[in-house]
């Protein structure tokens, strides 16, 4: 018996807040926790650059901290284990699922839970933090366009209060 | 002039009208009034009653300093705020403000009989009166006292507001927009950096706003600042604490001063990070102590000064004013000139400037110097005053309906203290100031202790030639502290300002003794004898002003009060009638009723299933880690108790986690996937603190190793099936892997693919039955699940949940740490001394174990018991005795830890927590419960299938 099974997201497709503000789920997609405490490491292993910068991101990947980095590719992407390697490959596609927060107040939206200065999140940055209670990593990928990865239990708490905030933006 | 308001002047907007009640009687002001300023108008003196005798109270200030005019506002169901500032609260179409603390009315007061009992209501009353019998105390003086003495009503509904948010980030943050934070802000403007400027009153200008002379100048100042695109200026937003590193808390108040409130939020928070902080929070006037100096009319001079120049509202035809301080001769001046009759200025001091005697003369103003109120007049309002000589001589009769008070001022240091920046006393301005700052932040303006109001002098209470026993001077007006309760704290050996405070409680009310602070502080000083730089300062704390709970709440209520963690499986639980409950922040089915089942029925069910064909259970919270690298197995050797090195490649291991202390704080089984691959398991609410916990080591402890942590607790849906039949349902299910029981034993993991989605496949048991805990990615959970019932419903599945988790886990004596552990528990006291590996070098917690305490006899141990009646099942909790005809107090020597009805056995059964319980086998213990002794007997933990012969098939 083979046949495949549906898959359900916590959270759905896409929906318009007040204010103009628009939230959408991304599509699902593989994801992989990479660690290791040199990044030549797993650049070898995997054939391509991986950022230096905590914060930063370059293609698919985001360095969330000195040893980590977040790598994202199409839904199916299989990468090398890592195994016997002094470095840390694991699958997480399913753990978080994407929002996209988008339109002119969406960084607005954000900032009333997270606590970053998001005047000096500059497009194409990444990192892990919080939004209220609920860890996030929040990832800008236009001036008015950003990525909310969340593990996917808090998912429907968090379009709440995203929906709640964007409600009350004056 | 008619009535108290002015023909001309004030900042209100004369246009509009705006009718509003106060204690049921319509009143009519000004937009732009507060419900001071507009009842004052009216003629209204008669604010309040006082905390504790009930006195007569009216206006002292004009801000939010205002200690006495406390009212209540409703404005609908859910919607009444007790406790508001009339001197803060702007008027509005219908705005409907009630006066508090008082029985029938304001005018008459029940309670004012406290007034005249006053001799016998001394500080330290309550403590020392209403101490026995002690059984009186909750039952009737502390409700009689609470109904007594108090403030406003809380309110008994659920606030139907919404709060707002937001973080904020700036590069200079102006508290306080008079014209020292205005000048702040237009120096910053032209600058780069981002400014936030806010200020807690409806319109920015500070003490500005009372100087029609400053109004254009301040027109200009804050046009130029709306121009500047750097700079945000907040009103009616209060500042109320200054945390570590420039952060900020601020409530913005939306719509409280809307005739119509909406739709949108109520109040704001403001979490403002700053890079540097300006505090321009001015000063306030400190009241002068003397008899009788709360009488409704006896005010702050330039709290007067306000009402007259803001708001155009005169406090009275006829004003004197007392002084010890020049800045209330210009105040007295102010009035003079708008035609208020003044009918005298009285002076503590002997000899003034010049320049403001002749100025006195030239608006005809009689003055007194050297001289002191010795007593006012009037109980519901000033009728006039007795002033006399500072030697006592001469007391003279002065008539007047309204005395002004200049004692001096206060720099406002609150924020400043929060931020935990020094203060050095100025003995000049008789107040503490700014000294050295510790975050990057500086005051400037009047809260720095640089005012041009003139000089003064610094004096703890006027002369009298009364008995200071007799009358009541009033320092701490919000909470009706006088003198005399200083003096008495003192005498009755109170030598800190600390403990003086706690006793008499000055500066202990919501307004944190603004304007009582540092004249307490003297009285205590000269009490004392001694400096007051020697009697101390008492703590400033946040908030500056009271907050709303609901500001600080914020959305965190209804949905979104915190995160209901909910499993890929809960709709199908949700949709087949399960019953929840919360572990954690999940929400996971505790049992699932069919038809009329009560719990007890479904449950019994539940377990039939699963011993006699194969139930399904949703794991999914189980906490789980993947550990990655070379130094895995290292890692998990020194974080477990028992050793892990050795373990193969596809096989589970049960793991045990210690504190340093020794105790038990986690366990789980776990599984090595590959030679540097370990899939971890933990408990459903130890998952974020196991990986803190390994984290925490990791970087600590073990930094060489080379080993990563990864929470993959939502990674995989986790479905466990259980009972003889588990594996006939699955086989045709799976690919990839042999399920033969040779092939695939107990306590192995393998990974395939389940219904065409890949599976790490565990075959593990928490029931004692054959079963397997289904891995796969958490989307797939749901469709997997109902595959399973589908497949299943030929061989009997049925979804079960936690509490029937729960009692096939305790039938074969399986531990869940957290209910059969309290924190005191070790590997030995819980039986599990197997699970500790004897020969490995390290692990954590592995030195406690041999601690004397720990090794000791008569430790608590878990064991299992037995009722004699076998239909009785005891309560989780119950306490557990040697010898039930013992003298009550009774020795206790355990409880019971976990009990259940159990259908397999058809009997009850427990586990407890017991000293010396493994020495204890079979002994008869009692469980003494209401109405009868329960008796029953130690057993081991292992009720059904010791041998384990239903798990190796």
């Amino acid at each position: 018996m083979s046949e495949a099974l549906a898959r359900i997201d916590p959270v759905s497709g896409s929906a318009v807040f007040a204010n103009g503000v628009t939230l959408t789920l991304v599509e699902p997609m593989a994801r992989f926790s990479l660690r290791a405490r040199q990044p030549e490491a797993l650049e070898q292993l995997l054939g391509f650059k991986l950022p230096r910068k905590i914060g930063a991101s370059l293609d698919c990947a985001a360095c969330l901290g000195p040893d980590e980095w977040l790598l994202r590719a199409a839904a199916g992407t299989k990468i090398a284990s890592g195994s016997g390697q002094p470095v840390s490959i694991t699958e997480i596609s399913e753990r978080s699922v994407c929002l996209i927060v988008e339109g002119a107040r969406a960084a607005e939206v954000l900032a009333s839970g997270c606590p970053l200065d998001l005047d000096r999140f500059a497009v194409g940055r990444a990192t892990r933090t919080v939004f209220e209670t609920v860890e996030i990593i929040l990832l800008r990928t236009g001036e008015d366009r950003f990525q909310v990865e969340v593990w996917r239990s808090f998912a429907p708490w968090l379009r709440t209060a995203l929906e709640t905030a964007a409600l009350q933006l004056r | 002039m008619s009535g108290f308001r002015l023909d001309q002047g004030g900042r209100v907007d004369r246009s509009r009208r705006v009718s509003f009640s106060f204690d049921g009687a319509t009143y009519r002001g000004f937009a732009g009034d507060t419900l001071a300023s507009a009842l004052l108008a009216n003629g209204v003196m008669l604010f309040g009653r006082s905390f504790k005798y009930h006195r007569p109270r009216g206006l002292l200030g004009a801000g939010s300093e205002e200690p006495n005019a406390l009212v209540s506002v409703s404005r609908g169901p859910g919607r009444h705020t007790p406790n508001l500032r009339a001197t803060a609260v702007e008027i509005y179409e219908g705005l409907a403000a009630t006066s508090q603390n008082r029985w029938p009315s304001l005018k008459t007061d029940l309670g004012a009989i406290n007034d005249r009992l006053g001799m016998f209501l001394p500080a330290g009353f309550y403590n020392k009166t209403f101490m026995w019998p002690r059984s009186f105390w909750d039952k009737l003086y502390e409700p009689a006292i609470r109904r007594m003495a108090g403030l406003g009503e809380a309110p008994s509904e659920i606030d139907p507001d919404h709060y707002g948010a937001v973080y904020a980030h700036c590069d200079l943050l102006i508290v306080g927009a008079g014209p020292a934070g205005i000048d702040a802000a237009l120096e910053a403007s032209g600058t780069s950096k981002r400014v936030i400027l806010i200020d807690e009153q409806d319109e920015p200008g500070g003490g500005a706003l009372d100087d029609p002379a400053l109004w254009s100048w301040l027109n200009e100042s804050l046009k130029d600042l709306a121009a500047a695109p750097n700079v945000t200026v907040l009103s009616r937003t209060t500042a109320f604490g200054y945390y570590h590193d420039n952060f900020v808390g601020a409530v913005e108040r939306l719509t409280d001063h809307w005739a119509e409130i909406g739709s949108g939020p109520r109040e704001k928070l403001w979490r403002i990070r700053a890079g540097a902080v300006i505090l321009a929070q001015g000063a306030i006037e400190r009241p002068l102590v003397f008899a009788a100096n709360d009488v409704p009319g006896v005010m702050l001079a330039s709290a007067a000064r306000t009402f007259l120049q803001r708001y155009g509202v005169a406090v009275g035809k006829s004003v004197a004013l007392m002084a010890a301080h020049d800045s209330g001769w210009r105040d007295a001046f102010a009035h003079a000139r708008a035609g208020v009759n003044v009918a005298a200025i009285i002076d503590v001091r002997e000899t003034i400037d010049a320049a403001l005697l002749a100025e006195a003369q030239a608006l005809g103003i009689a003055v007194r110097l050297g001289h002191s109120v010795i007593e006012v007049h009037g109980r519901l309002g000033v009728k006039g005053m007795t002033v006399a000589r500072n030697d006592g001589s001469a007391a003279t009769r002065i008539a007047c309906d309204a005395l002004l008070m200049a004692g001096g001022w206060t720099p406002s240091v609150h924020l400043w203290s929060h931020s935990k920046g020094s203060l050095a006393w100025d003995e000049a301005l008789g107040a503490y100031v700014p000294d050295r700052p510790n975050e990057k932040v500086r005051c400037v303006g009047a809260c720095s202790g640089k005012w041009n109001f003139g000089s003064g002098i610094v004096i703890d209470a006027l002369p009298t030639p009364r008995n200071q026993a007799r009358i009541k001077a009033f320092v701490d007006f919000q909470n009706d502290v006088t003198a005399k309760d200083i003096h008495l704290a003192v005498r009755e050996g109170f030598k800190s300002i600390e403990h003086i405070k706690r006793y008499t409680t000055t500066g202990m009310a919501t307004d944190q003794g603004k304007t009582s602070n540092l004249n307490g502080l003297q009285i205590a000083s000269q009490a004392l004898g001694r400096p007051v730089t020697e009697v101390g300062l008492t703590t400033f704390r946040p908030p500056y002003t009271p907050q709303t709970f609901g500001a600080l709440a914020g959305h965190a209520k209804d949905d979104l009060f915190q995160p209901t963690r909910k499993t890929p499986i809960d709709g199908w639980a949700e949709e087949h009638g399960a019953v929840f409950e919360l572990v954690a922040q999940w929400r996971r089915a505790r049992y699932f009723p069919q038809g009329g089942d009560d719990m007890h029925a479904a449950v019994n069910r539940e377990c039939r299933a699963v011993r006699s064909a194969v139930g399904i259970f949703d794991a999914s919270t189980l906490g789980k880690i993947e550990v990655v690298g070379p130094d895995a197995a290292e890692f998990l050797n020194r974080i477990y108790t028992n050793p892990w090195k050795a373990l193969e490649p596809g096989r589970c291991r049960y793991g045990l986690l210690l504190r340093e202390d020794g105790f038990i704080t986690d366990d789980g089984v776990s599984a090595r996937l590959t030679p540097d691959r370990f899939h971890l398991t933990t408990t459903t609410g130890g998952a974020a603190r196991v990986l803190n916990t390994m984290e925490d080591y990791l970087q600590t402890e073990w930094p060489e190793l080379d080993v990563w942590l990864t929470s993959t607790t939502e990674q995989w849906a986790v479905i466990a099936l259980q009972g003889p039949l588990a594996r006939q349902l699955l086989e045709p299910l799976v690919e990839g892997i042999d399920l033969a029981a040779e092939a695939f034993p107990h306590m192995a993991i393998r990974e395939g693919t389940i219904c065409g989605v890949p599976t790490r496949l565990f075959r593990v048991s928490f029931t004692g039955e054959l079963g397997f805990e289904i891995n796969v990615p958490a989307a797939y959970g749901r469709a997997l699940w109902e595959q399973l019932m589908n497949a299943g419903a030929a061989w009997g599945i049925t979804p079960y949940g936690t509490e029937a988790m729960h009692v096939l886990r305790a039938e074969k004596g399986f531990i869940i740490v957290g209910q059969d552990t309290d924190g005191t528990v070790t590997p030995h006291d819980a039986g599990l001394d197997w699970a500790v590996g004897k020969k490995k070098p390290d692990f954590v917690g592995k030195r406690s174990l041999a601690r004397p305490d720990i090794v000791a006899a008569g430790r608590k141990q878990l064991v299992g018991l037995l009722t004699d009646d076998p239909a009785v099942v005891l309560e989780e909790g119950a306490q557990i005795v040697a010898d039930p005809a013992q003298a009550i107090p009774m020795t206790m020597i355990g409880h019971v830890t976990s009990s259940y009805w159990s259908e397999a056995l058809g009997r009850s059964i427990a586990l407890a927590l017991i000293e010396g319980g493994h020495q204890r086998m079979g002994e008869m213990l009692h469980v003494p419960m209401p109405g009868q002794v329960i008796r029953a007997k130690v057993s081991s933990m292992v009720f059904y299938d010791p041998q384990g012969a239903r798990l190796h098939v």
